[in-house]
Protein backbone atom coordinates (compact mmCIF):
# COMPACT_ATOMS: atom_id res chain seq x y z
CA UNK A 1 0.00 0.00 0.00
CA UNK A 2 1.36 3.91 -0.87
CA UNK A 3 1.48 5.80 2.02
CA UNK A 4 0.19 9.16 1.59
CA UNK A 5 2.04 12.02 1.57
CA UNK A 6 -0.09 14.23 4.16
CA UNK A 7 0.49 14.40 7.31
CA UNK A 8 -2.88 13.17 9.04
CA UNK A 9 -2.58 11.90 12.76
CA UNK A 10 -3.35 7.69 12.14
CA UNK A 11 -5.81 6.80 14.92
CA UNK A 12 -4.72 5.91 18.19
CA UNK A 13 -1.39 7.89 17.26
CA UNK A 14 1.79 8.63 18.95
CA UNK A 15 -0.61 9.93 22.46
CA UNK A 16 -2.55 6.38 22.51
CA UNK A 17 0.95 3.86 21.93
CA UNK A 18 2.32 5.94 25.03
CA UNK A 19 -0.32 4.75 27.35
CA UNK A 20 -0.21 1.33 25.97
CA UNK A 21 3.81 0.97 26.86
CA UNK A 22 2.42 2.71 30.39
CA UNK A 23 0.44 -0.09 30.88
CA UNK A 24 2.73 -2.61 30.11
CA UNK A 25 6.01 -0.78 31.82
CA UNK A 26 6.97 -2.04 35.18
CA UNK A 27 6.01 0.16 37.65
CA UNK A 28 6.51 -1.82 40.77
CA UNK A 29 9.82 -2.43 41.61
CA UNK A 30 8.70 -4.57 44.52
CA UNK A 31 6.33 -6.60 41.74
CA UNK A 32 9.56 -7.28 39.70
CA UNK A 33 11.75 -8.33 42.67
CA UNK A 34 9.06 -10.80 43.59
CA UNK A 35 7.85 -12.11 40.24
CA UNK A 36 11.67 -12.11 38.16
CA UNK A 37 12.03 -14.75 36.21
CA UNK A 38 14.80 -15.45 38.47
CA UNK A 39 15.22 -16.49 42.11
CA UNK A 40 16.91 -12.96 44.42
CA UNK A 41 18.11 -13.62 47.58
CA UNK A 42 19.83 -11.35 50.19
CA UNK A 43 21.72 -13.14 53.58
CA UNK A 44 23.71 -11.24 56.10
CA UNK A 45 27.38 -12.21 56.19
CA UNK A 46 26.38 -15.23 57.99
CA UNK A 47 24.45 -16.36 55.20
CA UNK A 48 21.05 -16.07 57.29
CA UNK A 49 18.08 -15.07 54.95
CA UNK A 50 17.26 -11.86 55.25
CA UNK A 51 15.02 -11.69 52.21
CA UNK A 52 13.80 -13.69 49.52
CA UNK A 53 11.55 -13.79 46.19
CA UNK A 54 8.53 -15.60 45.36
CA UNK A 55 10.12 -17.50 42.26
CA UNK A 56 12.84 -19.15 44.53
CA UNK A 57 10.08 -19.72 47.10
CA UNK A 58 8.38 -21.66 44.53
CA UNK A 59 10.89 -23.22 43.42
CA UNK A 60 12.21 -24.39 46.43
CA UNK A 61 8.49 -25.32 47.45
CA UNK A 62 9.30 -23.60 51.02
CA UNK A 63 6.96 -20.92 52.66
CA UNK A 64 8.53 -17.44 53.20
CA UNK A 65 8.07 -18.02 57.14
CA UNK A 66 10.36 -21.21 57.09
CA UNK A 67 13.06 -19.67 55.39
CA UNK A 68 13.49 -15.79 56.52
CA UNK A 69 15.50 -15.50 59.56
CA UNK A 70 15.72 -19.01 59.66
CA UNK A 71 17.83 -20.90 56.87
CA UNK A 72 20.94 -19.99 55.72
CA UNK A 73 21.78 -20.16 52.10
CA UNK A 74 23.34 -23.16 52.36
CA UNK A 75 20.88 -24.76 53.88
CA UNK A 76 18.87 -24.43 50.87
CA UNK A 77 21.65 -26.05 48.74
CA UNK A 78 22.45 -30.06 48.29
CA UNK A 79 24.92 -31.75 50.35
CA UNK A 80 27.36 -31.57 47.13
CA UNK A 81 26.36 -27.94 46.58
CA UNK A 82 27.24 -27.53 49.90
CA UNK A 83 30.42 -28.33 49.81
CA UNK A 84 31.19 -26.88 47.26
CA UNK A 85 29.96 -23.35 48.71
CA UNK A 86 31.64 -23.94 51.29
CA UNK A 87 35.16 -24.68 50.57
CA UNK A 88 35.28 -22.68 46.89
CA UNK A 89 31.76 -19.81 46.33
CA UNK A 90 31.85 -18.59 50.26
CA UNK A 91 36.44 -17.88 49.72
CA UNK A 92 35.73 -16.51 46.41
CA UNK A 93 32.72 -14.16 47.51
CA UNK A 94 35.12 -13.34 50.39
CA UNK A 95 38.00 -12.68 48.54
CA UNK A 96 36.69 -10.88 45.42
CA UNK A 97 33.21 -9.18 46.78
CA UNK A 98 31.58 -10.84 43.59
CA UNK A 99 31.25 -13.85 42.25
CA UNK A 100 29.50 -14.56 38.85
CA UNK A 101 27.63 -17.66 37.11
CA UNK A 102 28.46 -20.77 39.61
CA UNK A 103 26.81 -24.34 38.71
CA UNK A 104 25.27 -25.60 41.98
CA UNK A 105 21.88 -27.46 42.94
CA UNK A 106 19.43 -26.67 45.14
CA UNK A 107 16.99 -29.03 46.89
CA UNK A 108 13.80 -28.51 46.14
CA UNK A 109 10.27 -29.19 47.64
CA UNK A 110 10.02 -32.21 46.48
CA UNK A 111 13.11 -33.97 47.73
CA UNK A 112 14.14 -33.10 43.60
CA UNK A 113 17.35 -31.36 42.65
CA UNK A 114 17.49 -28.13 40.95
CA UNK A 115 20.65 -27.21 38.65
CA UNK A 116 21.12 -23.27 39.37
CA UNK A 117 23.65 -20.98 38.21
CA UNK A 118 24.35 -18.97 41.19
CA UNK A 119 25.87 -15.21 40.97
CA UNK A 120 26.35 -13.29 44.35
CA UNK A 121 27.62 -9.59 45.21
CA UNK A 122 28.74 -8.41 48.77
CA UNK A 123 26.69 -4.89 49.45
CA UNK A 124 28.85 -2.66 51.42
CA UNK A 125 28.03 0.39 53.92
CA UNK A 126 29.36 3.85 53.58
CA UNK A 127 32.69 2.66 55.77
CA UNK A 128 33.47 0.16 53.38
CA UNK A 129 31.99 -2.42 55.72
CA UNK A 130 30.27 -5.79 54.46
CA UNK A 131 26.76 -5.67 55.01
CA UNK A 132 25.15 -8.31 53.08
CA UNK A 133 25.56 -10.40 50.81
CA UNK A 134 23.06 -9.80 46.99
CA UNK A 135 22.32 -13.16 45.25
CA UNK A 136 20.45 -14.04 41.99
CA UNK A 137 19.29 -17.82 40.95
CA UNK A 138 18.85 -18.51 37.34
CA UNK A 139 17.17 -21.90 36.46
CA UNK A 140 19.80 -24.03 34.62
CA UNK A 141 17.63 -26.88 33.66
CA UNK A 142 17.69 -26.44 30.10
CA UNK A 143 21.42 -25.57 29.99
CA UNK A 144 22.00 -28.84 32.26
CA UNK A 145 20.34 -30.85 30.35
CA UNK A 146 22.54 -29.33 27.23
CA UNK A 147 25.66 -30.09 29.12
CA UNK A 148 24.54 -33.88 29.96
CA UNK A 149 23.47 -33.83 26.03
CA UNK A 150 27.13 -32.57 25.12
CA UNK A 151 28.37 -35.06 27.95
CA UNK A 152 26.73 -38.17 26.29
CA UNK A 153 27.56 -36.93 23.19
CA UNK A 154 31.31 -36.99 23.90
CA UNK A 155 31.18 -40.47 25.29
CA UNK A 156 29.33 -41.66 22.41
CA UNK A 157 32.26 -40.28 20.52
CA UNK A 158 35.32 -41.59 22.50
CA UNK A 159 33.17 -45.15 22.76
CA UNK A 160 33.01 -45.05 18.63
CA UNK A 161 36.68 -44.20 18.78
CA UNK A 162 37.87 -46.72 20.85
CA UNK A 163 35.69 -49.20 18.82
CA UNK A 164 37.53 -48.12 15.59
CA UNK A 165 40.56 -48.33 16.91
CA UNK A 166 39.96 -51.98 18.35
CA UNK A 167 38.67 -53.07 14.32
CA UNK A 168 41.20 -51.48 13.20
CA UNK A 169 43.61 -53.24 15.21
CA UNK A 170 41.63 -56.70 14.50
CA UNK A 171 42.04 -55.68 10.78
CA UNK A 172 45.74 -55.18 10.87
CA UNK A 173 46.03 -58.52 12.61
CA UNK A 174 44.19 -60.28 9.90
CA UNK A 175 46.29 -58.86 7.95
CA UNK A 176 49.10 -59.60 8.79
CA UNK A 177 47.96 -63.56 10.30
CA UNK A 178 47.31 -63.86 6.00
CA UNK A 179 50.34 -61.80 4.78
CA UNK A 180 52.19 -64.59 6.21
CA UNK A 181 50.03 -67.58 5.11
CA UNK A 182 51.55 -66.03 2.31
CA UNK A 183 54.96 -66.59 2.81
CA UNK A 184 57.19 -69.82 4.14
CA UNK A 185 57.03 -69.32 7.97
CA UNK A 186 60.37 -70.83 7.94
CA UNK A 187 63.11 -71.94 5.26
CA UNK A 188 63.55 -75.50 5.28
CA UNK A 189 67.72 -76.70 5.73
CA UNK A 190 69.23 -77.46 2.71
CA UNK A 191 72.38 -79.26 3.19
CA UNK A 192 75.54 -77.80 2.26
CA UNK A 193 73.87 -74.28 1.19
CA UNK A 194 72.43 -71.00 3.31
CA UNK A 195 69.24 -69.80 2.52
CA UNK A 196 68.02 -66.43 3.97
CA UNK A 197 64.96 -64.56 3.24
CA UNK A 198 63.48 -60.96 4.10
CA UNK A 199 60.11 -59.27 3.44
CA UNK A 200 59.51 -55.53 3.72
CA UNK A 201 55.96 -54.28 4.11
CA UNK A 202 55.19 -51.43 2.70
CA UNK A 203 52.00 -50.57 4.46
CA UNK A 204 50.61 -52.60 7.41
CA UNK A 205 46.76 -52.33 5.73
CA UNK A 206 47.81 -53.38 2.42
CA UNK A 207 48.67 -57.08 1.86
CA UNK A 208 51.43 -57.16 -0.28
CA UNK A 209 52.19 -59.21 -3.59
CA UNK A 210 55.32 -60.20 -3.28
CA UNK A 211 56.14 -63.97 -2.58
CA UNK A 212 59.03 -66.52 -2.44
CA UNK A 213 59.68 -69.94 -0.84
CA UNK A 214 62.39 -72.85 -1.19
CA UNK A 215 60.81 -76.67 -0.90
CA UNK A 216 62.58 -79.93 -1.48
CA UNK A 217 61.73 -81.86 -4.45
CA UNK A 218 63.25 -84.95 -3.31
CA UNK A 219 66.34 -86.71 -5.11
CA UNK A 220 68.89 -83.79 -3.56
CA UNK A 221 66.69 -81.50 -5.47
CA UNK A 222 65.41 -78.20 -4.58
CA UNK A 223 62.80 -75.46 -6.20
CA UNK A 224 62.83 -71.60 -5.05
CA UNK A 225 60.95 -69.10 -6.65
CA UNK A 226 60.28 -65.75 -5.75
CA UNK A 227 57.59 -62.92 -7.73
CA UNK A 228 55.74 -60.09 -7.40
CA UNK A 229 51.72 -59.97 -8.29
CA UNK A 230 50.42 -56.90 -9.95
CA UNK A 231 48.26 -55.06 -8.09
CA UNK A 232 48.31 -54.51 -4.17
CA UNK A 233 45.17 -55.72 -1.75
CA UNK A 234 43.36 -58.52 -1.15
CA UNK A 235 42.10 -59.24 -4.72
CA UNK A 236 46.25 -59.26 -5.29
CA UNK A 237 46.99 -61.54 -2.40
CA UNK A 238 44.21 -64.26 -3.40
CA UNK A 239 46.12 -64.15 -6.67
CA UNK A 240 49.55 -64.37 -4.81
CA UNK A 241 48.16 -67.70 -2.79
CA UNK A 242 46.93 -69.38 -5.56
CA UNK A 243 50.50 -68.58 -7.47
CA UNK A 244 52.28 -69.89 -4.96
CA UNK A 245 50.44 -73.35 -4.56
CA UNK A 246 50.46 -73.80 -8.43
CA UNK A 247 54.19 -73.21 -8.36
CA UNK A 248 54.67 -75.53 -5.62
CA UNK A 249 52.79 -78.01 -7.05
CA UNK A 250 54.32 -77.61 -10.77
CA UNK A 251 57.07 -77.94 -9.13
CA UNK A 252 56.77 -81.68 -7.71
CA UNK A 253 55.37 -82.53 -11.26
CA UNK A 254 57.52 -81.41 -13.03
CA UNK A 255 60.38 -79.05 -12.22
CA UNK A 256 62.11 -78.05 -15.26
CA UNK A 257 61.55 -74.00 -14.43
CA UNK A 258 60.50 -73.14 -18.17
CA UNK A 259 57.33 -75.74 -17.51
CA UNK A 260 56.68 -74.50 -14.41
CA UNK A 261 55.94 -70.89 -15.27
CA UNK A 262 53.73 -72.34 -18.44
CA UNK A 263 51.78 -74.27 -15.80
CA UNK A 264 51.23 -71.08 -13.77
CA UNK A 265 50.52 -69.09 -16.88
CA UNK A 266 47.72 -71.60 -18.23
CA UNK A 267 46.46 -71.30 -14.73
CA UNK A 268 46.65 -67.29 -14.18
CA UNK A 269 45.05 -67.11 -17.85
CA UNK A 270 42.12 -69.63 -16.99
CA UNK A 271 41.47 -68.44 -14.14
CA UNK A 272 41.14 -64.56 -14.66
CA UNK A 273 41.13 -63.92 -18.12
CA UNK A 274 37.64 -62.91 -18.41
CA UNK A 275 36.82 -59.42 -17.45
CA UNK A 276 39.51 -58.84 -14.27
CA UNK A 277 42.37 -60.57 -15.70
CA UNK A 278 45.89 -61.06 -12.88
CA UNK A 279 49.34 -61.26 -13.61
CA UNK A 280 52.73 -61.66 -12.00
CA UNK A 281 55.96 -61.95 -12.20
CA UNK A 282 58.70 -64.92 -11.05
CA UNK A 283 62.38 -66.23 -10.84
CA UNK A 284 61.49 -70.13 -10.71
CA UNK A 285 64.21 -72.61 -10.31
CA UNK A 286 65.90 -75.88 -9.09
CA UNK A 287 68.97 -76.34 -7.08
CA UNK A 288 71.32 -79.91 -7.36
CA UNK A 289 73.95 -80.24 -5.92
CA UNK A 290 76.34 -82.22 -7.92
CA UNK A 291 77.75 -85.26 -6.98
CA UNK A 292 80.30 -85.68 -4.38
CA UNK A 293 81.47 -82.21 -4.70
CA UNK A 294 80.42 -78.98 -2.68
CA UNK A 295 78.75 -77.08 -5.91
CA UNK A 296 74.89 -76.68 -6.34
CA UNK A 297 73.80 -76.60 -10.35
CA UNK A 298 71.01 -73.50 -10.60
CA UNK A 299 68.61 -73.74 -13.02
CA UNK A 300 65.82 -71.19 -13.27
CA UNK A 301 63.60 -69.39 -16.18
CA UNK A 302 62.26 -65.92 -15.44
CA UNK A 303 58.80 -64.48 -16.28
CA UNK A 304 59.17 -60.37 -16.38
CA UNK A 305 60.43 -60.48 -13.24
CA UNK A 306 63.97 -58.56 -12.96
CA UNK A 307 67.16 -60.77 -13.19
CA UNK A 308 68.32 -62.50 -10.42
CA UNK A 309 72.22 -61.46 -9.49
CA UNK A 310 75.06 -63.40 -9.29
CA UNK A 311 77.49 -63.09 -6.45
CA UNK A 312 80.93 -65.03 -6.57
CA UNK A 313 83.96 -65.87 -4.20
CA UNK A 314 86.05 -63.91 -5.99
CA UNK A 315 84.00 -60.55 -5.81
CA UNK A 316 82.60 -60.96 -9.27
CA UNK A 317 78.93 -59.59 -9.61
CA UNK A 318 76.83 -59.98 -12.30
CA UNK A 319 72.50 -60.31 -13.49
CA UNK A 320 71.87 -63.61 -14.81
CA UNK A 321 70.12 -62.52 -18.01
CA UNK A 322 66.72 -64.39 -18.75
CA UNK A 323 65.64 -62.03 -21.70
CA UNK A 324 62.09 -62.26 -23.48
CA UNK A 325 60.82 -63.69 -20.70
CA UNK A 326 57.37 -62.04 -20.28
CA UNK A 327 54.58 -61.51 -17.41
CA UNK A 328 52.66 -64.46 -16.14
CA UNK A 329 49.61 -64.69 -17.40
CA UNK A 330 49.43 -62.35 -20.30
CA UNK A 331 49.74 -64.80 -23.42
CA UNK A 332 48.34 -67.94 -24.28
CA UNK A 333 51.69 -69.18 -25.89
CA UNK A 334 54.28 -67.12 -24.01
CA UNK A 335 58.21 -67.83 -24.00
CA UNK A 336 59.73 -67.93 -20.76
CA UNK A 337 63.60 -67.77 -20.95
CA UNK A 338 65.52 -70.54 -18.92
CA UNK A 339 69.26 -69.99 -17.75
CA UNK A 340 71.97 -72.18 -15.60
CA UNK A 341 74.47 -71.41 -13.53
CA UNK A 342 76.83 -73.14 -10.64
CA UNK A 343 77.72 -71.84 -7.58
CA UNK A 344 80.86 -72.65 -5.88
CA UNK A 345 82.00 -72.35 -2.24
CA UNK A 346 81.58 -68.54 -1.75
CA UNK A 347 79.40 -68.04 -4.12
CA UNK A 348 75.57 -66.78 -4.05
CA UNK A 349 72.32 -65.72 -5.74
CA UNK A 350 70.32 -63.10 -5.16
CA UNK A 351 66.24 -63.06 -5.79
CA UNK A 352 64.78 -59.65 -5.21
CA UNK A 353 61.46 -57.81 -6.04
CA UNK A 354 61.09 -54.72 -7.93
CA UNK A 355 59.98 -52.77 -4.62
CA UNK A 356 64.13 -52.81 -4.26
CA UNK A 357 64.89 -51.26 -7.85
CA UNK A 358 62.18 -49.25 -7.95
CA UNK A 359 62.70 -47.51 -5.08
CA UNK A 360 62.85 -43.35 -5.06
CA UNK A 361 66.02 -42.02 -3.66
CA UNK A 362 67.21 -38.56 -2.52
CA UNK A 363 65.49 -35.04 -2.58
CA UNK A 364 65.17 -35.94 -6.11
CA UNK A 365 63.55 -39.00 -5.92
CA UNK A 366 65.91 -40.62 -8.51
CA UNK A 367 65.17 -44.19 -9.54
CA UNK A 368 67.68 -46.74 -6.99
CA UNK A 369 67.92 -49.00 -10.11
CA UNK A 370 69.56 -52.41 -10.90
CA UNK A 371 72.94 -51.07 -11.25
CA UNK A 372 73.20 -48.83 -7.47
CA UNK A 373 71.63 -52.42 -7.00
CA UNK A 374 74.65 -54.67 -8.68
CA UNK A 375 77.33 -51.75 -7.02
CA UNK A 376 76.01 -52.78 -3.90
CA UNK A 377 75.84 -55.66 -4.06
CA UNK A 378 79.24 -56.19 -5.20
CA UNK A 379 80.41 -54.99 -2.07
CA UNK A 380 78.99 -58.42 -0.48
CA UNK A 381 80.55 -60.60 -3.47
CA UNK A 382 82.12 -63.62 -0.94
CA UNK A 383 80.11 -62.72 2.14
CA UNK A 384 78.00 -65.13 3.30
CA UNK A 385 73.85 -64.68 2.20
CA UNK A 386 72.77 -63.77 5.43
CA UNK A 387 75.53 -60.90 5.91
CA UNK A 388 74.07 -59.99 1.78
CA UNK A 389 70.54 -59.94 3.32
CA UNK A 390 71.08 -58.18 5.88
CA UNK A 391 73.02 -55.39 4.37
CA UNK A 392 70.06 -55.05 1.70
CA UNK A 393 67.52 -55.12 5.10
CA UNK A 394 69.60 -52.14 6.35
CA UNK A 395 69.82 -50.38 2.74
CA UNK A 396 65.66 -50.96 2.64
CA UNK A 397 65.35 -49.53 5.41
CA UNK A 398 67.42 -46.37 4.82
CA UNK A 399 65.28 -45.49 1.50
CA UNK A 400 62.27 -44.70 4.30
CA UNK A 401 59.04 -43.47 2.53
CA UNK A 402 60.90 -43.38 -1.26
CA UNK A 403 60.27 -47.14 -0.45
CA UNK A 404 56.26 -47.43 -1.14
CA UNK A 405 56.27 -50.90 -2.09
CA UNK A 406 56.69 -54.33 -0.80
CA UNK A 407 60.42 -56.27 -1.28
CA UNK A 408 61.37 -59.67 -1.15
CA UNK A 409 64.67 -61.12 -0.81
CA UNK A 410 66.21 -64.45 -1.30
CA UNK A 411 69.73 -65.08 -0.84
CA UNK A 412 71.06 -69.12 -1.67
CA UNK A 413 74.35 -69.44 -1.45
CA UNK A 414 77.32 -72.07 -0.60
CA UNK A 415 79.28 -71.08 2.39
CA UNK A 416 83.26 -70.65 1.31
CA UNK A 417 85.26 -73.16 3.16
CA UNK A 418 86.31 -72.25 6.73
CA UNK A 419 83.52 -69.91 7.11
CA UNK A 420 80.80 -70.19 10.22
CA UNK A 421 78.04 -72.89 9.42
CA UNK A 422 75.10 -70.39 9.27
CA UNK A 423 72.11 -72.37 9.42
CA UNK A 424 68.94 -70.93 7.57
CA UNK A 425 67.13 -68.21 8.63
CA UNK B 1 50.10 -38.02 -6.62
CA UNK B 2 47.91 -36.63 -9.35
CA UNK B 3 44.29 -37.49 -10.38
CA UNK B 4 44.18 -39.73 -13.82
CA UNK B 5 41.87 -37.71 -16.36
CA UNK B 6 41.50 -39.85 -19.56
CA UNK B 7 40.09 -38.08 -22.33
CA UNK B 8 38.14 -40.05 -25.33
CA UNK B 9 38.34 -38.82 -29.39
CA UNK B 10 36.83 -40.85 -32.13
CA UNK B 11 39.02 -41.26 -34.99
CA UNK B 12 38.30 -43.17 -38.79
CA UNK B 13 40.40 -45.93 -37.32
CA UNK B 14 39.31 -46.00 -34.11
CA UNK B 15 39.12 -44.57 -30.84
CA UNK B 16 41.97 -42.58 -29.07
CA UNK B 17 41.99 -42.30 -25.43
CA UNK B 18 44.46 -39.48 -23.59
CA UNK B 19 45.57 -41.28 -20.77
CA UNK B 20 47.12 -38.32 -17.70
CA UNK B 21 48.04 -38.14 -14.39
CA UNK B 22 48.24 -41.39 -12.24
CA UNK B 23 47.60 -45.15 -13.23
CA UNK B 24 47.82 -46.46 -9.92
CA UNK B 25 45.88 -48.91 -7.46
CA UNK B 26 43.47 -46.38 -6.74
CA UNK B 27 43.04 -44.86 -10.28
CA UNK B 28 43.82 -48.64 -12.82
CA UNK B 29 39.70 -49.12 -12.47
CA UNK B 30 38.73 -46.18 -14.40
CA UNK B 31 40.52 -46.51 -16.79
CA UNK B 32 39.19 -50.61 -17.02
CA UNK B 33 35.61 -49.44 -16.80
CA UNK B 34 36.07 -46.27 -19.54
CA UNK B 35 37.80 -49.44 -21.89
CA UNK B 36 35.09 -51.60 -21.31
CA UNK B 37 32.41 -49.22 -22.24
CA UNK B 38 34.47 -48.32 -25.83
CA UNK B 39 32.48 -49.05 -28.74
CA UNK B 40 35.17 -50.72 -30.16
CA UNK B 41 34.37 -52.30 -33.68
CA UNK B 42 35.95 -55.49 -35.55
CA UNK B 43 39.03 -54.55 -37.18
CA UNK B 44 39.60 -50.83 -35.59
CA UNK B 45 42.35 -50.04 -33.24
CA UNK B 46 42.71 -48.14 -30.10
CA UNK B 47 45.23 -46.17 -29.26
CA UNK B 48 46.08 -45.35 -25.60
CA UNK B 49 48.03 -41.94 -25.97
CA UNK B 50 50.32 -42.06 -22.62
CA UNK B 51 52.25 -38.49 -23.72
CA UNK B 52 50.70 -37.15 -20.22
CA UNK B 53 51.16 -40.14 -17.75
CA UNK B 54 52.94 -39.31 -14.91
CA UNK B 55 52.84 -42.47 -13.39
CA UNK B 56 52.07 -45.92 -13.86
CA UNK B 57 52.62 -48.83 -11.25
CA UNK B 58 51.72 -52.52 -11.62
CA UNK B 59 48.06 -51.82 -10.96
CA UNK B 60 47.84 -49.45 -14.09
CA UNK B 61 50.16 -52.16 -16.03
CA UNK B 62 46.96 -54.94 -15.28
CA UNK B 63 44.71 -51.83 -16.51
CA UNK B 64 46.75 -51.60 -19.96
CA UNK B 65 46.37 -55.29 -19.96
CA UNK B 66 42.81 -55.57 -19.39
CA UNK B 67 41.95 -52.56 -22.14
CA UNK B 68 44.07 -55.08 -24.68
CA UNK B 69 42.33 -57.75 -23.23
CA UNK B 70 39.07 -55.77 -24.02
CA UNK B 71 40.30 -55.24 -27.54
CA UNK B 72 41.48 -58.37 -28.80
CA UNK B 73 37.85 -60.02 -27.52
CA UNK B 74 36.41 -57.33 -29.77
CA UNK B 75 38.62 -58.37 -32.80
CA UNK B 76 39.92 -54.91 -32.48
CA UNK B 77 43.83 -54.15 -32.06
CA UNK B 78 45.65 -51.42 -29.68
CA UNK B 79 48.39 -49.68 -29.56
CA UNK B 80 50.64 -47.84 -26.88
CA UNK B 81 51.36 -44.21 -27.89
CA UNK B 82 54.51 -42.11 -26.97
CA UNK B 83 55.25 -43.68 -23.79
CA UNK B 84 56.87 -41.97 -20.97
CA UNK B 85 60.41 -43.25 -20.69
CA UNK B 86 60.01 -44.63 -16.81
CA UNK B 87 56.68 -46.73 -17.86
CA UNK B 88 58.18 -47.50 -20.92
CA UNK B 89 61.36 -49.16 -19.11
CA UNK B 90 58.74 -51.28 -16.96
CA UNK B 91 56.91 -52.26 -19.83
CA UNK B 92 60.66 -53.53 -21.33
CA UNK B 93 61.29 -55.12 -18.44
CA UNK B 94 58.20 -57.08 -17.80
CA UNK B 95 58.09 -58.23 -21.51
CA UNK B 96 55.49 -56.57 -22.40
CA UNK B 97 57.19 -54.96 -25.32
CA UNK B 98 56.43 -57.74 -27.39
CA UNK B 99 52.99 -57.73 -26.40
CA UNK B 100 51.80 -53.79 -26.77
CA UNK B 101 52.78 -52.27 -30.47
CA UNK B 102 54.17 -49.15 -28.96
CA UNK B 103 54.65 -45.65 -31.21
CA UNK B 104 56.72 -42.43 -30.26
CA UNK B 105 52.97 -40.82 -30.59
CA UNK B 106 49.28 -41.03 -32.02
CA UNK B 107 50.07 -39.88 -35.23
CA UNK B 108 52.29 -42.54 -35.55
CA UNK B 109 49.79 -45.23 -34.24
CA UNK B 110 46.94 -44.18 -36.43
CA UNK B 111 48.72 -44.42 -39.56
CA UNK B 112 50.91 -47.96 -39.19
Amino acid sequence: MMCGTGHEPEPGGAGGTDAVFAALLEDSAEELYETAPCGYLSTLMDGTIAKVNATLLGWLGLTRDEVVGRMRFADLLTVGGRLYHETHFAPLLRMQGSVGGIALELRTGEGGRLPVLVSSAVKRGGDGEPLLIRTTVFDARDRHAYEQELLRRRQEAEQARRQAETDRGRLQEALAVLQRSLLPAALPTVPGLEAVAHYHTASPDQLGGDFYDLFPLGGGRWAFFLGDVCGKGPKAAAVTSLTRYTLHAAALHDPDPVAVLTTLNTVLLERYSAGDPRFCTAVVGTLEAEPGGDRFTVRLASGGHPPALVLRANGDCDFLPTPGGVLVGVLPDPTFTPAATTLSPGDALLLYTDGLTEARIGPERALYGEEALQEFAAGYAGASPRALVEALTGLLDGFGDGLDDDTALLALGVPAPGAAADGPR
Amino acid sequence: MSPLAITTRDTATGPVLHVAGDLDHGTADELRALAAALPLRAGQRLVLDLSRLRFCDSSGLTALLAARNLALAARADIALAAVPVRTLRTIRLVGLDRVFALYPDTAAALTA
